[in-house]
Order: structure tokens, then sequence, then C-alpha cells
């Protein structure tokens, strides 16, 4: 069971077996598992071997230029993701205000709350540049069509939604340097206007008028709760405990970006094969953000985040950097066990992960699934706004906040 | 097998001895329970499997081994927990059991030829019956969301603040659980039209119950603007929406015309607020004068009283039935509305709701189906 951990670590000096065993020592405890990510996180490893077999890590861009027979875009040409989807997604906030119907003004004003226009619209950004990507790769002009924008904006809805019950769950009192709803109104409230506003993504989503989108997105809300139950138990066996892990990111992050994207996907084109493109650059570029999300939980400053650092640990949450560290330091695992509660814990856990690599075996890892989400969105014909989703995953991995 | 046992006596050692508790208050039992247990042979078996798969999914249990640590605490979604097991017997599938036998009482479809008729068990199209499911699931997730604490409003005289943090943990958890189960299964009943419909009930629960439990802050200065009307749209948002709207998606999924859908949602809007007006009325008409009675300030008889009396003689009334003790005299109140007005009218409406809801089921053709559903109809309004 140990094995594969040692690989791991070899790993970071450059040996490209470490994806490939990870696979195997997955696939195998996987055993009956049928949670569609444990089984693609061993997919993705396979994949992922065959690159680092062909590639370097520094080669990562370069990988993007391999489809590009007609290449029409340089490098230097590539638009940054954000200028580029700015368009789509200039009113985005204003119509989803329109699209919560509600007749008394406290519950408008708490459905509202986080609709401000200050978010990233990560989401949104994604869908919008997908949605382009497939349907020029469709040989149709790039323009976005009315419901692949609604999807861009059920994205964020269902994401919010899903962000106002967390913050009731974890307690958290503020959000993006705001208090969050629990703390201005109550949870009552907090939990009735989250349902609200997955009611009325949901209303969008029906009218749409699409059963298989529809069916899509429905599994989104399933694996965003499923994941936040996984998030209530630990694994005692180490190999199984990262397995937990990968699939509870899959569910409660790139769940959503994943079907977004093939949701977009399948409103243009009937080939299933485009569906899973969009899908698997969604779902390896998903899980990357969330595994930067764990790392920045460590090495960013207090408030950049807008929540505090060592808020998972705060939590009893084992995230990336603290499994990885696990295996230097197996007092971490008495710890990870009962959760970080007794005194003390959160801050030698925090130094145990610091003097550990784990922090680089997460970004490592983070590197892997966004050189996979690549080779998946190169398939796709050149365009602007497919050479921007490649830009993006690299913008994924350098973000700091 | 032992699994399904291990898991429900999970569930049932957290109800430690009250077997009373009921979020359909009960009405008139005997007369309620036999209207309903007729009708529930009629339709055949009264739940399908989405329930059960629910009930046994490793989250749910997850979640009553974790409410066994609530046991001795004040948290809402002990009492909530305790309904799963005891009332699925009747009431906590009352709504499903009025979408099933309306969708027997309209029949095969005569339009689509889509639709297999021998697809139907007992009358009932296949996706028919997770619709009446999923009706019963959203009712279930509310159920579990409306108990959710303000925890800045409790007090340690309450309790440990702890326990309620992860009583509310577990409430948010299963309260989505069951919706996302709720609109997967929407999902797969394959029609846009019923999803938004169904989507858009959830939304209408939702603006109906969010000012509910707000009535507490309210009582020490009763909002005037509080008219029978207004009380009455928001009574539909939180009581009938769900039922009405479910009635006609199940006309929808057969393909019954556009006329069939409209009378299907006439009658499980009026049902609803004709029954919802009757549980409301129960602690004016049971009770004696000298006996505790406890009831809701919101319920129809208050509201009709304080429309009648107008806002000075009510805050009047309000402060004459508030003790030393800031406390309210319930039976104090309870004699003052007694003398008013407020009751009969309150009986009035519920009447009227109740042959609302009978006009309405009259227009389809004669059935088994129709008459149990005439007589949940009637039961209503009997007290």
């Amino acid at each position: 069971m140990v094995i594969p951990w040692r690989l791991c670590r070899r790993l970071m000096v450059g040996s490209a077996a470490f994806p490939k065993n990870f696979c195997v020592s997955n696939s195998g405890s996987a055993g009956g598992a049928t949670a569609s990510s444990v089984l693609s996180a061993g997919r993705l490893a396979r994949q992922n071997s065959s690159i680092l077999a062909g590639y370097n890590v520094r080669s990562l861009y370069t990988t993007s230029n391999i489809c590009s027979c007609k290449k029409a875009s340089s490098d230097a040409k590539v638009k940054d993701p954000f200028t580029l989807a700015q368009k789509d997604l200039k009113n985005l906030y204003d119509d989803i205000r329109k699209e919560l119907f509600v007749s008394k003004a406290e519950l408008k004003s708490l459905c509202e709350y986080y609709f401000d226009g200050k978010g990233k619209a990560f989401r949104p950004m994604i869908v919008v540049l997908m949605a382009r990507a497939c349907n020029l790769h469709s040989n149709r002009d790039g323009d976005l069509l009315p419901s692949q924008r609604s999807i861009a904006m059920i994205s964020e809805m269902i994401h919010t939604a899903s962000l106002v019950h967390d913050d009731v769950i974890d307690g958290s009192d503020t959000r993006r340097g705001k208090s969050t709803i629990n703390e201005v109104w109550g949870e009552r409230k907090a939990i009735l206007a989250g349902d609200f506003i997955l009611s009325a993504a949901s209303v969008a989503l029906a009218r749409i008028g699409n059963t298989t989108v529809v069916a899509v997105l429905s599994q989104v809300i399933e694996d965003l709760v499923r994941g936040e139950f996984m998030q209530l138990g630990s694994k005692e066996n180490e190999n199984e405990r990262f397995k937990h892990y990968l699939e509870k990111t899959f569910k409660k992050t790139a769940s959503l970006i994943a079907n977004s994207c093939k949701a977009v996907s399948i409103l243009v084109n009937s080939d299933p094969e485009v569906h899973e493109i969009a899908y698997q650059y969604g779902r390896n570029v998903g899980i990357a953000f969330q595994l930067v999300d764990d790392v920045l939980d460590f090495t960013s400053c207090a408030n950049q985040l807008g929540k505090p650092s060592a808020a998972d640990l705060r939590l009893g949450l084992a995230t990336g950097p603290v499994l990885f560290a696990c295996q230097q330091f197996p007092e971490l695992h008495a710890m990870i066990m009962r959760r970080f509660s007794s005194n003390g814990d959160v801050d030698r856990a925090w130094q145990y992960v610091l003097q550990s690599d784990g922090v680089q075996q997460t970004t490592y890892l983070a590197r892997t699934y966004c050189q996979e989400a690549i080779r998946q969105i190169s398939k796709l014909r050149p365009s602007l706004e497919r050479d921007a989703l490649i830009r993006l995953t690299e913008m994924v991995l350098t973000r700091d906040k | 097998m032992t699994l399904l046992r291990a898991r429900l006596s999970c569930l049932g050692s957290l109800c430690c001895g009250r077997r009373d508790i009921s979020f359909f208050t009960n009405t008139s039992p005997s007369n309620w329970s036999k209207v309903v247990s007729d009708a529930e042979k009629i339709v055949g078996y009264p739940t399908s499997f989405m329930s059960l798969r629910c009930l046994l999914s490793d989250e749910l249990s997850n979640v009553a081994m974790h409410v066994r640590k609530l046991v001795g605490t004040k948290h809402p979604l002990l009492n909530t927990a305790r309904g799963f097991v005891y009332d699925s017997k009747n009431n906590l599938q009352m709504r499903g059991l009025v979408v099933l036998l309306m969708s027997k009482a309209a029949g095969p479809s005569a339009a689509s030829p889509d639709l297999l008729q021998q697809d139907m068990v007992s009358g009932i199209y296949p996706s028919q019956r997770n619709l009446a499911e999923i009706t019963e699931l959203i009712h279930t997730a509310f159920l579990v969301h409306r108990g959710i604490v303000n925890l800045k409003e409790w007090t340690n005289s309450d309790g440990p603040l702890k326990d309620m943090q992860f009583g509310n943990k577990m409430a948010v958890l299963s309260g989505d659980f069951l919706l996302a189960n709720a609109c997967t299964g929407l999902a797969q009943l394959n029609n846009t039209k019923v999803v938004e419909l169904i989507s858009s009930a959830i939304g209408d629960l939702v603006q109906g119950i969010y000012y509910e439990n707000s009535s507490a802050v309210e009582e020490s200065c009763p909002s005037d603007d509080i008219t029978v009307a207004s009380w009455e749209e928001q009574m539909f948002l939180s009581h009938g929406a769900l039922l009405a709207k479910s009635c006609q998606a199940a006309m929808e999924l057969a393909k019954h015309d556009k006329q069939a859908q409209v009378l299907a949602y006439q009658y499980g809007k009026h049902m609803s607020l004709g029954h919802k007006m009757n549980s409301d009325l129960q602690p004016f008409l049971k009770a004696t004068a000298g006996e505790p009675v406890s009831f809701s300030l919101n319920s129809a008889p208050v509201v009709f009283h304080r429309q009648i009396v107008g806002p000075e003689s009510w805050l009047l009334q309000l402060q004459q039935a508030t003790t030393i003790g800031r406390q309210l005299d319930y039976s104090k109140l309870w004699g003052t509305i007694k003398a008013e007005k407020g009751v009969s009218s309150a009986i009035d409406l519920c009447c009227y709701h109740g042959d609302k809801a009978l006009e309405a089921i009259r227009c389809f053709p004669p059935s088994e189906a129709r008459s149990a559903l005439e007589n949940i109809a009637c039961a209503v309004t009997k007290f």
C-alpha cells in the first residue's frame, strides 16, 4: 500500500512512473467502486503517463500546437481568457437577478447578495469559452446560442447556492470580503435563500427545453451533496483516503464545471466524442482548480483568499498537502483521524505540512490534471477560445488568490 | 435484509416514546385516517421505491447515526426524524397519495400514442408514481430545512450551542440530499414542462415558509398590513402550491389537455388550503374554556379576528392578554377570539375551499379514485 506513495515522492525528481503506478494502485483498490470519478482518476493517470512519456513537464504548452495544423494563432496572440469571455458575460449578473422572481424584498436581497458583480465568474467564463470553441469546432460561427448563455448563468447560480449552504455547514462568517448571509440574516433564512436560488436555476434549466441537458446538470446537484457528505468521514487506510479525497474534490468542485461544459457541447453538437472532450476538460481543470485552492489554504496569507488560512484544517479537513505530508510524517495520521480536534493539532499539522513537500506534490498533481485538460481540449479545432482555455489551465496553476 | 433492518432500527432508536408527532396536524383522526387508508387501497402499492432508496442510502443512514447524538437536545431535526418513522404510514405520504389518485381519476392518455396503457399499474403511469414520490421528497426536504435553528437566537440556557451547530449541519445536509434526489428524479421524467412546474413549486414553497417563524419577532409588534387576502396568498405558497402543481404535472405526464391540468391544479390548491384551515381551526373547536390551549397567531381564525376587530383593538387585546412576565396568556386570548366572528369566518372559508375542490374533481368521469378524492375534500370540511 505504501509503494505508490514512495513512488510519488520519487516522481518529484522527474520519474514518469508516478501516474502509472498511482493508477495501478488506485484501480486495484477501487475494486467494485461505482463512483465514476475514482475510475476516471485512474483513467486520467493512465493518459497522463503517456503524455509524460513523450513530453517533459516544461513542454506543457507546446501540446496545444499538436493539433493546430491550420494554426491561426501563435502563443503571442493567445488572449487572456477573462478578456475574451468579457463580451458574453457583460450582463451576466443582471440577467441572473432577473431570474430570481421574488416578491418579498428581504428574500430578494438575500438571493441577490452574492450576485453583486464582484465574483470572478470563473465558471461562466469557462462555459462561454467552451461553448464558442465547440460551436466553431462544429462548423458554425462562434456565436453563443442563447441556451448556452443560460448554462453559463445556471452554473454560477448552482455554485452560489452551494456556497450559501456551505457557509452554514462550516459556520463561516465572511466570504469574498463581506459577511456571509448566515452571519447577517441567520442560518434558517440562509438555507432558504440557497434553496430558492437552486429552484430558480432549475426553472431556467427547464426552460432550455432539452431533457439531456436537464439530466446532465441535475447530476451536478446530486454530486455536490454527495461530496459534502464525503467530507464528513475520514478513511483509516491511506490509499483509500487519497481516493476519497480526489472523489470528493471531483464531486464538490469539478462536477459542476465538467457537466456545464458538457451541457454547452450537447446544445450545439450531437457527437458524443465532443461531449466527452468538453466534459474531460472541465473535469480536469476543475480538479486542478481545487487542488490549487487546497494548496493556497496553506501558502496564501490570511485574507488574500477572503478566508483565514489553514481554514480547512480548522474545519477538520485533510486536503492534498496534508495527505502527502502524512507520508513523510506519520504522526499526522492520528491527527487526521481525529480531524485536528485536539489542542494544538492545527498548528502542529500546519508545521508538518510546511516542512514536508506536500505543497509541491499537490501542485505537481494539479499540473498533471492541467496537462490532461490541455490534451483533451486540443482535440477541438483551433480557435481563439480553445487557445484561451489552454491558457486558462496555466492561470489556474499560477493564481495566488 | 439484515442491512435494512439494522438501518430501520437505527432510525427507530431515535423515537423514544413520542408517537404523537404529526406534521399534518390531525383534524378528526378517525374520519380522516379512514378516508386516507381507503384511498391508499385504490392506488395499489402506495409508495414506490424512491423514498425507500433514499431512506436506505448511505447518506441518510449516516445522518441517522449522527442524529442519535442529538437525542436529549432541543434541535427540531430530532422531531422531524421521528416523524419519518412514525408518520410514514399515513399523513406524511398524503401529498403523494393525492397525486396518485388524481392520476388514476384522469385515466389513460387519449392523445399520446407513445404512452402505453400496459405500462400502467393500477391505472397509473410509472412516471406519475415517480412524480408522487418526488412531491413527497420535496415536502420532506422542507420539513427538514424549516427546522434550521438561528444560532444567534440560541441562548445557553437552551442547551449547548455545539449541539445546535451539529444539528443544523445534519439538517442542511439531509434536506439538500432529499432535494438533490428530487432533482435527479425530476430529470428522469424526461419532460421539461414538468421540471419547470415542480421547480417553480419549490420556489413558491421557499417564499411561503420564509416568514413563517419570524412571527415570533412580530408578536411584540404585530404587523398591521396583514389582511386575509395577503395571508391566503402566503398560505397558498407554503401549503398549496406544491400539491397544486404536482397534480397539474401528473396530468401533463399523461398528456392530458390544458383543461384537465387546470382542474387538477384547482383540486390540489383548494384541497390543501381547506386542509390548512381545518387544522388551524382545531384549537378553537376542540378545546373547551379553561383547558390549556396553544395556537399560532398566524392561524386562520386569528387572522380573521384581527381583520374584524382592526389593528388598534387587536393590539389592545394582545396587551390585555399579556401577563406581567411578558408571557402571552393564550387561554385569555382564546376566549377573546372565540367571542368574535373570526372562527365562523374561518369555517366559512374552509368550506369554500372544500366546495371548490369538489367542484373541480367532479369534472372528471366517475370512478373509485374520483370518489376517494371527493371523500378527502369532504373530510376537510368536517369538524
